[in-house]
């Protein structure tokens, strides 16, 4: 369920929110809407969305629709969420291995908030990576499998 | 206490007498006339002049006074205490048949006065009018002469002992000034004198068919322009910046006032990419800048597209390609 947040469906959709969308941070969350995990963050998503609209944008991608950036984004497990800012990937280091992207979801509305605000900030101050304000405890764990070529 | 007979009561009382038969009005002096008068005999202040403002009667108020029933009590009073001079005592007082001569006296003074003011009033408006009407000649002198300086200053010297403060002020200024810009007063005066001399006559102007200002048309920066229209209907009657314009112009300034250093802050937004375009994308397991990530991206894909076609090509089993495994089965720990 998704609950009225945008969804894209191919690469070129995926295109033009990265391209278009201007002072905000882009919130990409790649999953399946069925999935138990998936729910979770899609409803935290959806209501922080409001509240967020000035500094965020958000949009939900299926894995099974965008094939090359799954690949592209490396997504090993879902749901994964990545984050843009003026076309520029962002990066956080959670304290995990892989600072592309957040994976699985908030334990509560406000660790994803205060994500956000760090975000934005960093990025207005020209910073691509930035710290994760969240409690390491609250950052699910998983283990980066290393698909050698 | 001696009145003396040459004192400064008796000689004003003397002078109050002699104007009993030929009363004096003379213009009010404000700083002269206003004097007062001690009576010894009453104790009292008294104005020693009648005034209306305009004129004033010599010693009018002091002949009335002395006329008074109150003063001659007084005075006699003042008399008998004082042991004095019983001859004296009769000037003091002014008898009251003489007061109505006084006052008979006096109106016609009053008259004459009137009569001899309007006259000098007259006097000088005529003298006035004679120097404005010489001015007046000398000016058209000048304008149709084309006069020189000299003609101009010649009259306005002899005008000069004219009293008339008015005239003489501007006389004074056009002499005083350098030969050309007293040309150039006269010519500031000449249009209303002249009314038609000096001016360059252009043609009656018609206006029947149309309005002018009088008539309350329209003006011509307020006409459509004939040339308008063909430039097409829209462009005349809207001006400014269309809305979307605008709009751009306030998301500009918003821009403006972000900061400059800001992550992507100068990527177009609006540029065209191909369907192959990828966003940088700083890759999990590469340690090489982020644009290498998406060359190294592009090189694997070509690889994997290769092999594919290689085994489709080489074998005509099945095989699985080598996609990503999808691992979905995730605990929250």
């Amino acid at each position: 369920m998704s609950l009225f947040l945008p969804k894209l469906t191919c690469k070129k959709d995926i295109d033009e929110v990265i391209k278009a969308v201007a002072e905000k941070v882009v919130v990409l969350r790649f999953g399946r809407d069925e999935d138990s995990v998936c729910l979770q963050l899609d409803e935290i998503l959806s209501k922080t969305s409001h509240d967020l609209s000035n500094m965020a944008s958000i949009y939900i991608v299926d894995v099974d629709k965008a094939p090359i950036y799954t690949r592209y984004f490396d997504i090993s497990y879902i749901p994964s969420t990545v984050f843009f800012f003026n076309g520029q990937h962002m990066k956080v280091d959670y304290g995990s291995p892989d600072h592309t992207k957040f994976v699985g979801s908030f334990k509560t509305k406000q660790d994803f908030i205060d994500l956000i605000e760090v975000i934005y900030r960093g990025a207005m101050r020209g910073k691509m990576i930035v710290q994760s304000p969240i409690d390491p405890q609250n950052i699910p764990k998983y283990d980066l499998l290393y698909h050698g070529i | 206490m001696r009145i003396h007979s040459s004192s400064l009561f008796l000689s004003q009382v003397k002078e109050a007498r002699r104007t009993l038969k030929k009363p004096q009005v003379e213009k009010f002096d404000c700083t002269q006339h206003k004097q007062t008068f001690w009576c010894y005999c009453c104790g009292l202040d008294i104005e020693s002049n009648v005034t209306d403002g305009n004129m004033a009667v010599l010693y009018g108020g002091l002949i009335e006074h002395m006329a008074t029933p109150e003063h001659r009590k007084n005075t006699h009073k003042f008399w008998w205490e004082n042991k004095a001079d019983p001859k004296l005592r009769d000037k003091v007082i002014i008898a009251e048949e003489e007061t109505e001569r006084f006052k008979a006296e006096v109106a016609k003074a009053l008259e004459s006065y009137v009569e001899k003011e309007d006259e000098y009033i007259k006097q000088q408006a005529d003298l006035i009018r004679a120097q404005e009407k010489h001015r007046q000649e000398v000016l058209q002198s000048l304008l149709e002469r084309d006069a020189e300086p000299e003609s101009f200053n010649g009259p306005n010297g002899t005008d000069v002992s004219a009293e008339s403060s008015v005239s003489s002020q501007f006389m004074s200024q056009g002499s005083g000034q350098q030969a050309g810009s007293s040309c150039v007063d006269s010519m500031v005066e000449a249009p209303w004198a002249a009314a038609g001399q000096g001016l360059t006559f252009i043609g009656y102007q018609d206006s029947s068919n149309g309005g002018n200002v009088h008539t309350g048309a329209v003006p011509p920066w307020l006409q459509d322009d004939p040339l308008e229209g063909t430039s097409g209907a829209a462009t005349h009657s809207e001006i400014g910046p269309s809305l979307q314009d605008f709009l751009k112009q306030k998301e500009q300034e918003k821009l403006k006032k972000l900061p400059p250093n800001r992550v992507g802050a100068n990527f177009d937004h609006s540029s065209h990419t191909d369907a192959n375009w990828l966003p940088s994308f700083g890759r999990v397991w590469n340690s090489g800048r982020r644009w290498q990530s998406r060359h190294q991206f592009r090189q694997e894909e070509g690889k994997k597209k290769r092999q594919k076609r290689k085994k489709d090509h080489g074998t005509e089993g099945s095989k699985k390609t080598k996609a990503t495994e999808q691992l979905t089965d995730f605990d929250n720990a």
